[in-house]
């Protein structure tokens, strides 16, 4: 029977959704699971762990964990998949993630697969369907280790309703910290801000919203609906948004219920992105923007007159 | 300082892709300097320029890589090596972080500086592991780099939780994404001093190693198959009054897709 260690993703004393994700996929694929977590009092949350459906939990809790550094998380990565003896070692999709995966399977000495959206087992082969270049394409990709590290793109696969696991705590100790790579600040999100890859409703924003008065036109919308807040590169390079909150091929992979891309032209990069979703709604004042491609509902406007239409056409639906 | 960048060829993401009998139709693509290469490549000639640096360029595969070393030539990279080798063929990330070892045990270089992903896999795993080979500290997704001393970089690192500020003693490895900079387009000076200029051409064997060393003949993994990706297709558009519209729209995403 396969063992599938799914790396908890935890952010900002939270457990993120993923989580229960993966791990669904490891039990539905009838695997042994475990899970790990790295980071700063999080011993609380063993029943999170637990109940997003993980039957062991490795934990590791020390003060010198709170903020992210590569090399000592990976070192608590490789400690529990050799305690477990995992064959597949799952982060999802986080910046976190995508920095360790592949330190763990250097020092493990074994395959490495990113943003995989599909795995499939028979005997000791395993084999992984991933997208690449800018998702043109799907890549099916044969493993030749008999362990794989890989990192989940988001959204593909869904918590199962119901899952269970069970409460059995090793805990690891701390590593040693990485010296010659020393983290001295984190400028860091504003606490309880809607995290983007776990939203349920995700609105970006696009060179078209010109302005921060633009910026926050859209924002007021997106905190009427709690939805994550993103944006496309030009609203990074401009200043007006967090460099982590740049959806597209160079940022963050979000596949939520509803997308509304406002002002977004919808190059190539930025579709590489959110093409997942189930839902996309474009708002934008050019018929021929490439965002009505793959836009279930367009809106050809003015997103200044288009917004606020929509924020009061939604209230009056929700009451 | 010495600075070793890495520099990949690509296929041109704009392009429409045509997948045959589980392979790409290579019929009509074009091929690039990838991009968060070019962003390695500036940030390599940026520190050059302000803080003094000799800086290389090294590049993998990809058969005649000669336009793409000139053009990072003529934007101010200094040395070229282009590793061609047919044993390459099937070579994955680990492949490609033991040779790139081997490049960086003959130059003796303080900072290697990769683009953080390569547009054509969107793997992002070579520079990582490259750095757990040497056993030198690694930064990614880095968008800005600072010198503090011969030792010593700061840079930035766009995390989970949002910005982080990390110290790097060097030698180190960092990988860049594309928002670090804009890289320079080559000017003609530049472009006429590039023609002139040597490029190290080098086999495995002329680098010092062997199929065998970098366990080229069984990568830790393969692509035994490519296939078209799910697209998805327009759906309805409205045009006209922006108040009916959009109310439109919201009854929509209400009633019919059932979403709000």
């Amino acid at each position: 029977m396969a063992k599938i260690l799914v790396i908890a993703d935890i952010k900002q004393g939270v457990l993120k959704g993923s989580t229960a994700e993966l791990l669904s996929k490891a039990k539905a694929i009838g695997a042994e699971t475990a899970v790990v977590a790295v980071g700063s009092n999080i011993e609380s949350l063993t029943p999170d762990l637990a109940n997003a459906g993980s039957d062991t939990q490795y934990i590791a809790d020390d003060p010198s964990l709170e903020l992210f550094s590569a090399g000592p998380y990976a070192s608590c990565v490789v400690d529990a998949a050799k305690q477990f003896g995992a064959n597949l070692i799952w982060f999802g999709f986080s910046e976190s993630g995508k920095a360790v995966a592949p330190r763990v399977a250097a020092q493990l000495d074994v395959a490495c697969a990113t943003e995989i959206t599909d795995v499939e087992l028979s005997g000791d082969q395993i084999e992984v369907i991933r997208p690449a270049i800018a998702n043109k394409v799907m890549q099916r990709v044969k493993v030749n280790t008999d362990q794989l590290v890989a990192v989940v793109r988001a959204g593909a696969f869904e918590a199962t309703e119901g899952i269970t696991g069970t409460e059995n705590v090793v805990k690891l100790s701390p590593p040693a910290p990485d010296l010659k790579a020393v983290i001295k600040e984190l400028i860091s999100d504003a606490i309880g801000e809607i995290d983007l890859v776990d939203a349920d409703v995700v609105i970006s924003v696009g060179r078209g919203v010109k302005d921060q008065a633009g910026v926050d036109l859209v924002k007021e919308l997106a905190n009427d609906l709690k939805a994550g807040f993103g944006s496309s590169r030009a609203m990074v390079d401009g200043g007006f948004m967090a460099h982590n909150k740049q959806v597209g091929q160079t940022g963050k992979i979000v596949a939520p219920s509803l997308y509304m891309a406002i002002g977004i032209s919808g190059a190539i990069q930025h579709l590489a992105g959110m093409t997942g979703s189930k839902v996309i709604l474009a708002v934008n004042k050019d018929t021929e923007a490439p965002i009505f491609n793959v836009a279930d509902y367009g809106i050809v406007g003015d997103l200044f007159e288009v917004v606020p239409i929509l924020r009061e056409e939604i209230k009056k639906i929700r009451d | 300082m010495k600075i070793l960048t890495t520099v990949k060829k690509v296929v041109d993401v704009e392009l429409t892709m045509h997948v045959e009998d589980g392979a790409i139709v290579e019929d009509g693509l074009q091929y690039v300097i990838n991009a968060w290469d070019e962003s390695a490549v500036e940030a390599s000639v940026q520190l050059k320029e302000n803080n003094g640096a000799e800086t290389t360029l090294v590049s993998i595969g990809g058969g005649d890589n000669t336009d793409m070393i000139r053009r990072c030539y003529a934007m101010g990279i200094e040395n070229g090596i282009n590793i061609d080798d047919p044993a390459l063929a099937k070579a994955d990330s680990s492949i490609f972080a033991k040779v790139l070892q081997k490049v960086y045990e003959k130059g003796d270089y303080d900072l290697v500086i990769t683009g953080k992903q390569a547009q054509d896999t969107d793997s992002g795993q070579t520079g990582i592991i490259l750095a757990e080979y040497l056993g030198v500290p690694c930064v990614s997704n880095v968008i800005a780099i600072e010198v503090m001393d011969d030792q010593h970089i700061k840079v930035s690192r766009v995390g989970d939780a949002g910005t982080e500020i990390v110290e790097l003693e060097l030698p180190a490895v960092v990988t860049v994404d594309v928002s670090i900079n804009e890289p320079r387009l080559p000017q003609m000076r530049g472009i006429m001093m590039a023609k002139k200029k040597a490029i190290d051409v080098m086999d495995l064997a002329a680098l010092g190693t062997s199929n065998d060393e970098v366990e080229g003949a069984i990568p830790k993994s393969e692509i035994v198959e490519f296939m078209v990706s799910k697209t998805r297709k327009a759906g309805q558009k409205f045009e006209g009054d922006a108040a009916e519209i959009t109310a439109k729209v919201v009854d929509l995403l209400a009633n019919e897709a059932k979403i709000l």
